[in-house]
This record gives C-alpha cells, sequence and structure tokens, in this order.
C-alpha cells in the first residue's frame, strides 16, 4: 500500500530523511515513534505531498508519489491526515467541517454527503454534535471530528501524526478507542505516537527513528520489552518515567 | 460665535458646496472601488510563489508607504503630462488615491489571508482540495471578517485623504471651501460648513461600518 525506496530528503543542509525503506501493507497498523526532530512528521507529510522527496521512491496505492506528474487531488483523496493541532475550520460546524471536501473534491450531493458525514460521525460518537461550532468541543471531541473529516472521504489509507499530543490526558482515551476501532476494522494506519498502551493494543509493526534514519523496527511487545538498539532502549526508558 | 457667522453667505454658496460634496463623494467611491482592485492585486502578487511579481508588488507597495500623499498626486499631476497623458484634474486624484490606497488596502488584506493558520490550510490541502476551494471556503471567509473593518478605516481615511485633490484644483469639498473664502473672505464660515458635510460622510461610512460588521463578520459563537 505503502512503499519506500531509499527515500531521502533535506531541508537546507539537513538530512531529515535518510535512506529510507518501508513498506506498509493494506490493513496493517504502523506505529512510528522516535524523538522529537527525528523525522516522523515529515516521514508522514511525504506520504501525501505535504512535503517532497528530493531522492528515491515512494509509491502509495500504486501511484509513484516522486513523480511530479501524479494527480494529487486523486493521491490526496485516498489518505486521511489526523494532526496533532485537529486544525478544524472554525467558521464552519461539525457536518460542514466533514462535508466540504466530500461535496467539493468528490463532488457529491449536499444531502448525500450529510448523509456520509453523519454516518462518521456515528462511529466517532459525535452525531449529536453535528451543528456544534468547534470552539463548543472539547479537545478530545475536536480529535474525533478531524478524525470524522478524514474518514469522510473513505480513505485507503490513514495519517496521524501525534493525534493525542495536544489533549489533556483525561481525553486521550476516547480518541484512542476510535483509534483502536479503525484499527480492528481493517483500515490501513500510519500512527506517530508514543502512546505504548496503543501500540501494544493494535499495532502490527513498531518503527524507531533517529536523525532521519529508521534505526529498528518490531513487534510492539519485542521492541517495548527488549529494544535492539542502546538508542531505542535509552528512548523507551524516558517515555516510561514520563 | 455662530451668531457672527454669515448664514446668508453660506446658503448662497450651497450651489458650491453641493458640487464639492458630490465630487468628493464620487472621487472617493470610484477610488476606493479601483484601490480595492488595485489592492486585491498587488496582494496576490505579493502572495505568489513568483519572485518577479513579488518585488515588484514590494516595491510599489513600499514606495507609496514611504512617500507623502501630496508627493504623490503632484508626481501624477506633473508626470503624467511629461509623458504626454493628458488627462483632467480629477482623474489625475482619482489615480493618486487608487495608487495610495490600494498599497495600504493590500497589506490590509494580506493581514486577512495570513491571519488563518497554516494548519487549516494544510487540512484541506490534505483533504484534496484544490487552491481555489482553500481561499473559497477556508481562507476568505475567515479573512474576511478579520479585513473588513480596518478597510472602513481606510475607506474613511481616504475620504479624508481626498482634501489634498483642492491642491490640483480638483473641486472637491475643501476646494470649495477655499473657493469661498478667496472670494468673500469668511474661511470660518467655509470651512465650518465643509468640515461638517465631512463629518456627515464620516458618519454615514460609521453606519455602513457597523452594519457590515453584523452582516459579515462570521458567525463564531
Ligand atoms: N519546513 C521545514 N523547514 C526546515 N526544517 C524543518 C521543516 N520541517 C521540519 N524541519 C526540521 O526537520 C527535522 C525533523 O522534523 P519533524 O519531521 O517535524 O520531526 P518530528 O516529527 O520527529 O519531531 C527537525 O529538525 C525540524 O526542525
Ligand atoms: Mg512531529
Amino acid at each position: 500500500m505503502i512503499r519506500f525506496q531509499n527515500v531521502n530528503k533535506w531541508f537546507g543542509s539537513l538530512h531529515v530523511l535518510n535512506d529510507i525503506n518501508l513498506q506498509v501493507s493494506a490493513g496493517e497498523v504502523v506505529v512510528v515513534c522516535g524523538p522529537s526532530g527525528s523525522g516522523k512528521s515529515t516521514l508522514l507529510r511525504c506520504i501525501n505531498r505535504l512535503e517532497r522527496i528530493q531522492k528515491g521512491k515512494l509509491f502509495v496505492d500504486g501511484m509513484p508519489v516522486h513523480d511530479s506528474t501524479i494527480n494529487l487531488t486523486k493521491l490526496r483523496a485516498e489518505i486521511g491526515f489526523v494532526f496533532q493541532q485537529f486544525h478544524l475550520y472554525p467558521h464552519l460546524n461539525v457536518l460542514e467541517n466533514v462535508t466540504l471536501a466530500p461535496i467539493h473534491v468528490r463532488g457529491m450531493k449536499k444531502k448525500e454527503a450529510e448523509e456520509l458525514a453523519m454516518e462518521k460521525l456515528e462511529r466517532v460518537g459525535l452525531a449529536d454534535k453535528a451543528t456544534a461550532h468547534p470552539e463548543q468541543l472539547s479537545g478530545g471531541q475536536q480529535q474525533r471530528v478531524a478524525i470524522a473529516r478524514g474518514l469522510a472521504m473513505s480513505p485507503k489509507i490513514l495519517l496521524f501524526d501525534e493525534p493525542t499530543s495536544a489533549l489533556d490526558p483525561e481525553m486521550i482515551g476516547e480518541v484512542l478507542s476510535v483509534m483502536v476501532k479503525l484499527a480492528e476494522e481493517g483500515m490501513t494506519m500510519c500512527v506517530v505516537t508514543h502512546e505504548m498502551g496503543f501500540a501494544r493494543q493494535v499495532a502490527h509493526r513498531v518503527i524507531f527513528m533517529d536523525e532521519g534514519k529508521i534505526i529498528e523496527t518490531g513487534k510492539p511487545d519485542q521492541f517495548f520489552d527488549n529494544p535492539h538498539s542502546d538508542r531505542a532502549a535509552l528512548f523507551i526508558s524516558k517515555i516510561l518515567k514520563h | 460665535m455662530l451668531e457672527f457667522f454669515n448664514y446668508r453667505t453660506i446658503w448662497e454658496y450651497m450651489p458650491l458646496f453641493e458640487e464639492g460634496l458630490r465630487n468628493t463623494f464620487l472621487i472617493s467611491i470610484v477610488s476606493l472601488f479601483l484601490a480595492l482592485i488595485v489592492g486585491v492585486l498587488a496582494c496576490a502578487a505579493r502572495l505568489s510563489n513568483w519572485r518577479g511579481l513579488r518585488a515588484v508588488s514590494i516595491a510599489y507597495i513600499e514606495s507609496i508607504r514611504s512617500t507623502p500623499l501630496l508627493v504623490q498626486i503632484y508626481f501624477l499631476y506633473f508626470g503624467l503630462p511629461t509623458l504626454g497623458i493628458r488627462i483632467p484634474e480629477i482623474q489625475t486624484g482619482i489615480l493618486a488615491l487608487m495608487f495610495n490606497s490600494g498599497a495600504y488596502i493590500a497589506e490590509i488584506v494580506r493581514a486577512g489571508i495570513t491571519s488563518v493558520p497554516n494548519g487549516q490550510i494544510e487540512a484541506g490541502i490534505s483533504s484534496g482540495l484544490s487552491y481555489f476551494q482553500r481561499m473559497r471556503f477556508i481562507i476568505l471567509p475567515q479573512a474576511v471578517g478579520v479585513t473588513v473593518p480596518p478597510l472602513l478605516g481606510q475607506a474613511i481615511t481616504l475620504v479624508k485623504d481626498s482634501a489634498l485633490l483642492s491642491m490640483i484644483s480638483v473641486v472637491e469639498l475643501t476646494r470649495s471651501g477655499q473657493i469661498l473664502t478667496s472670494e468673500r473672505f469668511m474661511p470660518a464660515e467655509a470651512f465650518f460648513t465643509v468640515a461638517l458635510l465631512y463629518l456627515v460622510i464620516y458618519f454615514f461610512l460609521k453606519y455602513l461600518s457597523g452594519w457590515s460588521q453584523k452582516k459579515l463578520i462570521f458567525r463564531e459563537t
């Protein structure tokens, strides 16, 4: 579904992705972790081309993302992206947030899009908030709306960039449980997170990055209990203390 | 002092004030309309990816903001004829106000557009919305709320700035006061009336501003 082949990217002289090789198959849930600044967000952002790779190849559902001539709308319609800071549109209500792309990108009728949106809101447990405005919702609710917005395009892949890092502790659970449900339903997911519980419960693989490189890959339990590299061990001890 | 006022003379000169008011109003409306177009274009150029276009826009905006309006008016008034362009003073004045306000409006519009957080734009990109769809559905609706109050402020400034066109003998409101002064030597009567009429325009725009804020600012509860 997603294939990185010797992918490299620089920001000026900073080598932010260093020869990345990674394959994610359909239905797989991959958790990416690593210290801040290690390139996790950039890795995710390359997949829907919010950032462009400079060397190597990257395929998403057969589409060559490294190729400048691909149809970006089609690529992005297949990928839902959930941000750390939610980024809902504050001038639109919840339902309008969710239906915006289905109407204008997919060309759906308003009625049809609203039915679809209600179904997605139901899935994240917020059907009763359809007419609320984002600032009336808690952080956890906003993030669940953002997930519903991603789902409304019926994507094949969902990308999450630290979806719970901006949330108060008591709201993390409600967002994670939505994500667990999606994972169990067979959605292909790449999740940048330090939530070990989530990783152990649903991830098929954990990828550990540092300084733009993939240092280590493993099954969650093996990775967290017996990391191979010293860097990963140090990192895990830090998040455990936290 | 009001009892010494020569109301009869003011009354007698009403047609002149009327002409002045009409011209001030007309000049302001037309200049503002053109300045909005110039401002939006200059802002688009300022935010474009093309470096040459950006440089031109910055040069324009900065050169307007760094020089007095009166100098800009004289620049066009004396400069255009040397280029072989001869147009009536009133049109020269409209051009000057258009270029002047256009530069300020470009910055107002830019502030509105850049006030929308980048993350929302990335959310739009990620869900496949095109540049124009993002402009139309995400950026502009939010930018309008931020932009309208300073735009009305600029409109009020423009009306007052149009007084400088009296320097190139456009018969607008201030000029009509000058004419009365020079013909009858009644500066107090003349400029009291002029000020009063500016006040009328000001309150009209104020009213418009209050109305538009109720209408346009997005309904965040
Ligand atoms: N647009 C950018 N321009 C320049 N440097 C950037 C940009 N985005 C990220 N970086 C840098 O690239 C490195 C990796 O960033 P990021 O992928 O956000 O890391 P992570 O998500 O793992 O914290 C960091 O050092 C960051 O400062
Ligand atoms: Mg990050």
